[in-house]
């Protein structure tokens, strides 16, 4: 061999050591999608306030949720358009009276002790949430999941023992409804339905939910709370698809300001923050591919008063319906909010799964058209230029919702020269005139609990604890419980959408949208979920 | 003078349980509760929470209950708002991060305050007193609400465009200045031969921001104070003796130039240990401020009371602190 040889031969093998070095630390690939991933695995994202609680019994807000699916697991999981993936369920079937589910559990489910998860851990999971003892602000989910004598047993009428969950054996989960509920099993993907741990919780008692105490069957374990500053979750090796998940650690930190956390976001601290109101276009301008705007389960609207303690003129649909037109929520969505919310003529978001948007015909006009009408309207109820009408709106202290009533009641000035008296209420003090009907016109939002346009829709019902109208028509009862047991029940809802848009105890004003900046390398985010239902599970970071 | 402290605890007890009761008595005069929601809980479920808390009882019932819990027992209750914690969590974790952040700035802000302030009193009307004054006022209208994002936008933000690291992370505490060991991204960290080290890449801006305002009054005040001081018999006796200029300013001005500024000093050290809910929202530091803030926004009666307890018994405390200190450099007053 000669020097040059010898040369040639050395180089070739450092080339090939270090390539296969390459290989091994770096070139790791996903497995359905073959892109190369990168070394650094772990997820950081801004939350905007700490969660009221991480017990899932007892768990209140969507920030929560989103550790919750991290760190536990359902019956069902949501894929990433939102449809159902087996959880620690595979399957489930309904009885014919459709008021009897039973689940098939995985044998393979472990918490994170070594311990098997059985369907005896989700019976007592559900029971310990709707007892009286536990006194769970989220209870009332489990009555909204029509299991038998829930009600009673939250009531403290009954015991937990006489609910409708049992567990046949390890793997068998029997559930029985009081009435049938179309959209059950969606509702097996919330954190209310999450099991929990017996044995540690009455070891630990409320402290179970510390880290080094708690014990948990999600792809991912408790490592590190400092509550108001971070959470931290780590792969849990007893998870069953361990092998298939790809994002090591998950940390959360709460960053009250969105413009602080933003600044980090720029820095490279998080992978994921949210974008501040109106920054939007600038953003995705200059980060096309890192600003994303996606649909979000909830709407915005106005509420009227509808009781004698309201302002009389009011009382008229015609009024309430000039208001309604006059509202051009092209410019509140474009000009105001700028973040990718829709207009909204209906009160259920366009986005929720098996809805179709009712022609209205409110829907139908232009906004000239719609100015025209409102005048008409106006005129023909008694107001005009010579008598013109005064309302009072209320809204809770935020400069977004400052910027929207501030825009709408410049429109109803120009367009029917109404005059508002706006005023701002702190948040508590809000709820409170709301929720007596001590105002006139006053700001609200509604977000889904599961993806099925009753979640919206069930808030008109004559009883309903959050009608703030006090809107009371008994066709949209009626029509509302047939939906309940009806295997369509779209042609209901279309109905209920063009009742209210007639009558007006709402003015829908746009559908919300979640815009956030996501790190260019993470990928696997579930932008059509409409819930935002995320796992880190499922999510991955490729190599740049 | 221990006859003095006796009397002065004897009415700092008092004190603290007619501020216990008047802030129990206007908390719940506030409309909503802690339980309020967006969703408003069905009734049964809310019947059932406040069952737990024993918010269903008379009003004296849970004033007494809550005064005995705190005195026999230190239990502040458990918070309404963060259900799987206590009062006495809340405050383990949160307090600990601002008596850090609070204690840093305090030295910052007096040790530099009444430098500038001396140094414009001695030097009135130079071009170091301009400077000085100059300082402290732009120190004084630039409030912690504009410096905190400035700070971030130019150490964190500008830094990581300029060089693609960040001098200093835009927020959070990660445990603050004592830590096992430095990791690669710490800039101010130190290790320390017996183990361990100090880190004070978390603090450096919280200091800055908080102690800006609080050093500017400091220096506003002791230069006014110092500048009467020298103007006093005592010290043109001591100048007229022939004493040097340093030695008249260190054994004889020093002292009673520092009255005015220890009854500022009091009140303004336990503002900071209790930390600022603008410092705490802009670095994330999970410090106590915001919980004050916030637990009043929410509600959450149990919090409140064991924070506005916490801040009212530290500024008794350090009143105390004050006089005892009074005494010992004016020798006029005795108690």
């Amino acid at each position: 061999m000669t020097f040059s040889h010898k040369m040639m031969a050395s180089t070739a093998a450092l080339l090939i050591a270090s390539s296969s070095t390459v290989w091994a630390d770096g070139h790791a690939t996903h497995p359905e999608t073959g892109e190369t991933l990168a070394t650094d695995q772990t997820f950081t994202y801004r939350d905007l306030d700490e969660s009221p609680s991480i017990d899932p019994g007892v768990a209140e807000d969507s920030a929560g949720g989103d550790i919750l699916r991290d760190l536990f697991e359902g019956l069902y999981n949501q894929a990433a358009d939102g449809s159902l993936e087996p959880g620690v369920a595979l399957s489930h079937t309904v009885s014919d009276d459709n008021l009897v589910y039973t689940f098939t559990l995985r044998d393979n489910a472990k918490w994170s002790d070594g311990s098997p998860v059985t369907a005896g851990d989700f019976e007592y999971a559900w029971k310990r949430a709707a007892s009286p003892e536990l006194a769970s602000p989220y209870s009332w989910y489990i009555e909204l999941m029509a299991i038998e004598n829930a009600a009673a047993v939250i009531a403290g009428e009954m015991d937990p023992s006489e609910m409708g969950v049992t567990a046949i054996d390890d793997t068998t989960l029997e559930v029985r409804l009081s009435q049938p509920l179309p959209y059950f099993d969606q509702m097996v993907t919330h954190f209310t339905t999450f099991p929990v741990p017996e044995a540690v919780i009455a070891e630990h008692g409320a402290e179970w939910t510390k880290p080094g105490n708690m014990v948990s069957n999600g792809a991912y374990v408790l490592t590190e709370h400092v509550p108001q500053e971070k959470l931290v979750r780590e792969r849990n090796e007893m998870y069953w698809d361990n092998a298939n998940t790809i994002i090591d650690k998950t940390t959360s930190l709460v960053i009250n300001d969105e413009n602080v956390a933003l600044t980090r976001y720029l820095a490279g601290e998080l992978d994921r923050t949210d974008v501040p109101a109106g920054q939007f276009p600038a953003l995705q301008a200059e980060y096309p591919d890192q600003a994303v705007s996606v649909p979000l389960a909830c709407s915005y609207y106005y509420t009227v008063n509808m009781t004698d303690t309201t302002n009389p003129a009011l009382l008229d649909p015609k009024v309430r319906q000039a208001l309604s037109l006059a509202v051009n929520r092209d410019v509140v969505v474009e000009a105001v909010l700028a973040g990718g919310q829709k207009p909204a003529y209906t009160f259920t978001h366009w986005a929720t799964a098996g809805f179709e948007t009712p022609d209205t015909p409110i829907a139908g006009m232009s906004q000239e058209e719609r100015d025209a009408k409102a005048k008409e309207l106006m005129a023909e109820a008694g107001y005009g230029p010579d008598n013109p009408l005064s309302v009072n709106l209320i809204y809770n202290t935020s400069e977004a919702h400052k910027s929207v009533a501030i825009a709408i009641t410049q429109m109803w000035k120009q367009t029917l020269g109404v005059e508002t008296e706006l005023a701002n209420q702190e948040w508590q003090t809000f709820l409170e005139t709301r929720g007596n009907q001590d105002y006139e016109l006053a700001r609200a939002g509604w977000c889904a609990d599961y993806n099925e346009a009753s979640t919206f829709l069930d808030l008109m019902q004559s009883e309903s604890g959050y009608n703030d109208a006090k809107y009371v028509n008994a066709r949209v009862d009626e029509l509302l419980a047939e939906a309940k047991t009806s295997d369509n029940p779209q042609a209901a809802y279309t109905e209920v959408e063009q009742i209210i848009s007639a009558e007006v105890p709402i003015i829908p004003i746009y559908h919300y949208a979640a815009v956030k900046m996501f790190a260019e390398n993470l990928e696997g985010w579930p932008l059509e979920n409409f819930q935002q239902n995320w796992y880190s599970k499922d999510l991955y970071k490729v190599a740049e | 003078m221990l006859s003095f402290i006796a009397r002065r605890l004897s009415v700092a007890i008092p004190t603290l349980l007619i501020l216990v009761v008047l802030s129990f008595v206007l908390m719940y005069s506030a409309p909503g509760g802690p339980f309020n929601s967006e969703r408003p809980l069905p009734p049964q479920v809310l019947a059932n929470i406040e069952a737990k808390y024993g918010l269903d009882q008379p009003f004296w019932k849970q004033i007494v209950n809550y005064v005995w819990s705190v005195t026999t027992q230190f239990d502040f209750g458990p918070s309404f708002q963060y259900k799987d914690r206590t009062v006495n969590d809340v405050i383990a974790q949160g307090f600990p991060v601002t008596l850090t952040y609070g204690f840093w700035s305090f030295v910052v802000a007096v040790v530099v305050g009444v430098s500038l302030g001396i140094a414009a009193a001695i030097k009135q009307n130079s071009w170091l007193d301009y400077l000085a004054v100059g300082i402290s006022v732009g120190a004084q209208v630039l409030p912690n609400f504009v410096m905190a994002p400035l700070l971030t936008l130019g150490l964190t933000l500008g830094w990581f465009w300029m060089t693609g690291a960040a001098l200093l992370p835009g927020g959070g505490w990660e445990g603050g200045v004592i830590v096992a060991a430095c990791a690669e991204k710490d800039n101010f960290c130190f290790g320390l031969p017996w183990g361990g080290a100090w880190r004070f890449d978390y603090l450096i801006m919280p200091v800055i921001a908080l102690s800006t305002s609080y050093m500017a009054s400091i220096a506003r005040i002791t230069r006014s104070s110092m500048l009467e001081v020298l103007n006093t018999n005592f010290i043109r006796t001591a100048k007229a003796k022939g004493l040097p200029m340093g030695r008249v300013i260190r054994k004889h001005a020093l002292k009673p130039t520092m009255l005015p500024v220890l009854s500022y000093l009091g009140p303004a050290f336990v503002g900071m240990i209790t930390g600022s809910v603008i410092i705490d929202v802009f670095f994330s530091t999970g410090g106590i401020g915001q919980f004050f803030v916030n637990s009043a926004f929410n509600r959450d009666y149990s919090v409140i009371m064991g924070i506005t307890i916490l801040v009212g018994a530290l500024t008794m405390f350090f009143n105390l602190v004050v006089d005892i200190l009074y005494a010992w450099i004016d020798p006029k007053i005795r108690y």
